[in-house]
């Protein structure tokens, strides 16, 4: 039975490396293909790893909350073959299996040569009899790269085969199993919110790629905790130097019935604690080496990584790209809450928690069709601003793991049951990090709740490319001046960020104005 | 060991001093590598020594002279002299040039230099015998080793060359006197480049060769107008004859016997007889074998796409590793092999190897005829320009000839080019590049090319295979 490897696919658009959260297998246990074998969560889902083949698995590569980069061997398989007497591994081959025999022998060279199993360097039957169309420069670098230049798809005229072409080729060698794509889970491989620099990442994964040889002197860190211990005065000081207790180094040897470190030993055993140290980026517990003298810090290092890395960058190229500016009012909503109050009943005979969100995501809408450059993505490159067709609203949810934005699309084609459905059932599935890709993808506006957990206004950053967001308060009593009497109404505090570049900020208050004309009198909506 | 041997260590070990050999010389040198090249007998090999550059020398005097003496129709009236000796002079003087040149980079490269016989001790050493009696030997001990032995011509039983009267092709570029009459056995490019020379100098030539064509391996087309043109100058040719004996004849000269297949004799009397039929490696001596090489049966080291024979870490480069035996393969082939020894991604990976014959008219070839085209699974399109339709051409006096594109129908890829015509050697280069680059028939056609020039017709040719061509009607 052939062993295959298999390697961390790629889950998304530029992501690099995914932490693998949770192994569904052990070894031994039998698997077949489709199966999940593993949840990895990457840049902003968290997805199942399933098996490629029918089988038992052999071992396992990865440790739970390991970093993984993409295209690192996370588990093998012992496979099953069509066909064969899977179990006959003796050496005394029957006379007459010569032919099987040879078959083993092919299926097994395949093995090495391809880990996938695929035949790659099959020539596509489009370029007949060893000619290839490409410049001498990218043969070079095919052959550079390890790549079988016939079997590459040209992107030039006539399926020349370009620089471009063979570079994306070693990038999907590295990080997928052909034919993975559709095994992932979703069927959109997009990342959800941003493509990411994935040079930045090298000293990561190069981190997290040491990690399984790490494992193993990480059992043997088991401090040995003798009373005495006999070393030369050179070895107790290289133990200090290396912050190692002496009594702590694991040894065999022994002089007159004493145990007996000698250097090696201490550096072994230093690099091993060492080893574990790194190898530890998640959970804490296990870090306590360092009680022998060590530097006692009291801070805790974090790693800036996965979704946390990705909402910073998308943050920080908003912030940076977009100058914003924010607009703050309040909607006194006296009437929508009434609205809701008597809806609400309809809404749970039909099985839907009706919140304000749908009136609000409506009202929006109102005002994003009056004044589409809220609804609009500036392409600078190509000095253009897009007007959106769409009306596709991001919704910022909070999660363990960080800010997700679900994307709930046409909302100007949905009523106002659908769309809390909808948004219930996004915002669950982000909680418990099940979205998908492409359930992140092409909001044209976005909202965010923080008055869900409490608070009046805020700055928020534009979830870029868009040009807008507007964030909700907590809908409360406040204050109120009606007839020059001061009466205590719910309001709606409403703040607006825009990007100047696109919006100005009469056209922003305009704006806010026409989504608190419809919040305040939601019959409005009955127009939209 | 024998007295005198003195044992020294390369990482590099380069045997033979060609175009194959000394470009690998130097580029292990620039890569960093300690290197040895060792040359028995003249730098540059036989292309700069008694191949492409004597030939070529030749070819062009005599051509100008010919061409001197033959342009009345533009008004120009003339009867040339030629001084045989002076012009061999300046030949030999072209030669030495170059020949010293490459020993001046050899060495400012840092390549040390090793004059001697190489031969084989084992995979790791070779033994140098310095010419002469008495000179005494040394042992190289190499990390890797290229050899670069190259190619010698064929001899044929009964036709041992003797420069008096049995000439190769080596004598044949050495003569310092022109002969009335030479008979040439072997109607290949070596010879008709030879008998292109001798007819221009005034010698009465006869060519005898087995086929029934001249120019073996080239399409009919092609084939024709050289031999129209040889006949024009007075060239003289018996196919499907081969060169059976010789004897002395009574005028002072010889004659010259073949046989056809049949068994039916011809004699042909003559003054020189040039023996051309071919090219062998040269491995005599060498004791590839003591490494652990075999050579095919035709003497052949073989080699892979990086160079290397069975023994990896020894290469062959140039004739000795076989076809296709010309120079800048050879040079290509070294390039390779220094790299690989580098430790660099390096490969024979070339689309094609372009090839020449500069017979009057030239012939330029490069990649897939489009039968080859064909046979490899291609659906070749074909584009042609005639010369007689290039206004350049008609300025040179030579119309003669014409360039052909075949490039692939459904993808446009370019797959080869046949020129024949005035400087076909020269405009080849475009069509190789193109072919090199994956450049297709509409790349080529969509390249403005300068008018007036020959090359215009690379253009043409490729305007014809998209059925569009401006200066030809296209079919």
């Amino acid at each position: 039975m052939p062993v295959k490897e298999f390697t961390l696919p790629d889950v998304g658009e530029g992501v690099a490396e995914g932490e693998l959260v949770t192994w569904l297998v052990a070894p031994g246990d039998r698997v077949e293909e489709d199966q999940p074998v593993a949840e990895v969560e990457t840049d902003k889902a968290l997805v199942e790893v399933p098996s490629r083949y029918d089988g038992v698995v052999e071992e396992l590569f990865a440790e739970e909350g390991e970093i993984v980069p993409v295209g690192d061997v996370i588990i093998s398989f012992r496979v099953d073959e069509d066909g064969e007497d899977a179990d006959s591994g003796t050496s005394e081959e029957p006379a007459e299996s010569g032919e099987s025999g040879e078959a083993d022998a092919d299926s097994d060279g395949d093995t090495a040569a391809e880990p996938d199993g695929e035949p790659a360097d099959e020539p596509d039957g489009d370029v007949p009899s060893g000619r290839t169309f490409a410049p001498p420069s990218v043969r070079r670098l095919a052959r550079e790269l390890g790549i079988d230049i016939a079997a590459l798809d040209g992107s030039g005229p006539g399926g020349r085969i370009s620089e471009a072409d063979v570079r994306a080729h070693a990038e999907d060698d590295a990080s997928e199993p052909r034919p993975a794509p559709a095994d992932i889970g979703s069927g959109d491989r997009k990342s959800a919110v941003s493509k990411r620099d994935a040079s930045g990442d090298d000293a990561d994964s190069s981190a997290a790629a040491t990690m399984p040889d790490a494992a193993e002197p990480a059992a043997a860190v088991e401090p040995a905790g003798r009373e005495t211990t006999l070393a030369t005065p050179a070895t107790r000081k290289l133990a200090r130097d290396l912050n190692v207790d002496i009594d702590d180094v694991p040894t065999d040897e022994t002089r007159d019935g004493e145990a007996f470190v000698a250097d090696e030993a201490v550096q072994a055993y230093a690099d091993a604690l060492e080893g574990s140290v790194d190898a530890e980026s998640a959970p804490a517990d296990t870090v306590a080496v360092s009680d022998s003298g060590a530097s006692e810090s009291v801070d805790e290092t974090v790693p800036y990584r996965g979704v946390r890395r990705t909402i910073g960058k998308q943050m920080e190229r908003s912030k940076y790209t977009a100058p914003h500016v924010s607009h703050h009012d309040t909607a006194e909503v006296d009437a929508l809450v009434e609205a809701r109050e008597r809806l609400k009943p309809k809404a749970e005979a039909a099985g839907v928690k009706l919140t304000y969100m749908p009136f609000v995501m409506k009202a929006i809408v109102a005002g994003l069709k009056e004044y589409p450059y809220l609804n609009s993505e500036l392409r600078e490159d190509e000095e253009e601003i897009v007007l959106k067709g769409e009306y596709n609203l991001g919704i910022a949810v909070a999660t363990d793991a960080g800010l997700l934005v679900p994307v709930v699309e046409n909302v100007d084609e949905k009523g106002l049951f659908e769309l809390a459905a909808e948004v219930r059932d996004l915002a669950s599935r982000a909680r418990d990090r099940k979205l998908k890709p492409a359930e992140m993808k092409g909001s044209t506006f976005s909202i965010t709740n923080f008055g869900a957990i409490g608070g009046e206004y805020a700055t928020p950053i534009i979830n870029y490319p868009e040009t807008a967001i507007l964030g909700l308060g907590a809908i409360e009593e406040r204050p109120v001046v009606r007839d020059g009497e001061v009466v205590a109404a719910p309001t709606l505090p409403l703040s607006l960020s825009i990007d100047h570049r696109v919006i100005d900020g009469a056209v922003a208050a305009e704006f806010a104005n026409t989504v608190m004309e419809h919040l305040e009198h939601p019959l409005l909506l009955l127009t939209q | 060991m024998v007295v005198g041997d003195i044992a020294t260590g390369t990482e590099v070990l380069v045997i033979g001093a060609g175009p194959g050999g000394y470009v690998a010389a130097i580029r292990a040198a620039q890569k960093g590598l300690d290197t040895t090249l060792v040359e028995k007998d003249a730098y540059g090999g036989a292309c700069l020594n008694r191949g492409c550059i004597p030939s070529k020398a030749l070819i062009t005097g005599s051509g100008l002279a010919h061409e001197a003496g033959n342009a009345e129709f533009m008004g120009v009236h003339a009867d040339p002299a030629v001084d045989m000796g002076q012009m061999i002079e300046w030949k030999d003087g072209v030669v030495d040039q170059l020949t010293g040149g490459v020993e001046k980079l050899c060495k400012a490269n840092g390549v040390n230099l090793v004059e001697g016989t190489a031969s084989f001790v084992d995979d790791r050493t070779v033994r140098v015998a310095h010419g002469g009696a008495g000179q005494g030997s040394e042992s190289i001990e190499f990390e890797h080793a290229i050899v670069s032995t190259g190619s010698q011509p064929i001899q044929i039983p009964g036709f041992e060359f003797a420069a008096d009267h049995i000439w190769s092709s080596a004598d044949a570029l050495d003569a310092e006197t022109v002969p009335d009459r030479l008979g040439i056995v072997g109607g290949g490019y070596i010879g008709m480049e030879l008998a292109t020379t001798y007819a221009k100098l005034g010698a009465e030539v006869t060519v005898v060769e087995m086929l029934d064509d001249i120019l073996d391996p080239y399409e009919d087309d092609v084939k024709r107008i050289v031999r129209k043109r040889a006949e024009e100058l007075g060239v003289e040719f018996h196919f499907g004859e081969g060169a059976s004996g010789w004897s002395e004849g009574a005028d002072g000269g010889y004659l010259l016997q073949t046989e056809t297949e049949e068994g039916e004799e011809s004699t042909y009397g003559v003054d020189k007889i040039l023996v051309a039929v071919g090219r062998q490696p040269v491995t005599d001596g060498l004791d590839v074998e003591n490494a652990g090489i075999e050579t095919d049966d035709r003497g052949f080291i073989e080699t892979d796409d990086r160079t290397r024979t069975a023994v990896e870490h020894i290469h062959a480069v140039g004739d000795v590793a076989g076809d296709p035996m010309l120079a800048h393969a050879a040079s290509k082939e070294g390039i390779v092999a220094a790299e690989v020894i580098a430790g660099e991604p390096a490969a024979l990976d070339q689309q094609a190897i372009p090839a020449a014959v500069f017979t009057d008219p030239e012939i330029g070839t490069v990649g897939m005829t489009e039968s080859e085209a064909d046979d490899a699974g291609f659906d070749p399109v074909v584009g042609q320009m005639p010369f007689n339709a290039s206004g350049r051409a008609m300025t040179t006096g030579h119309t003669d000839g014409f360039v052909r594109l075949v490039a692939d129908e459904e993808t446009g890829f370019v797959l080869g080019g046949q020129i024949v015509g005035p400087e076909a050697s020269e405009l080849i280069a475009e069509v190789t590049l193109a072919i090199e680059m994956g450049a297709t028939i509409e790349d080529v056609a969509a390249t403005v090319h300068t008018h007036p020039t020959l090359a215009e017709a690379v253009m043409e040719a490729a305007e014809n295979a998209q059925g569009q061509a401006i200066h030809t009607l296209n079919r």
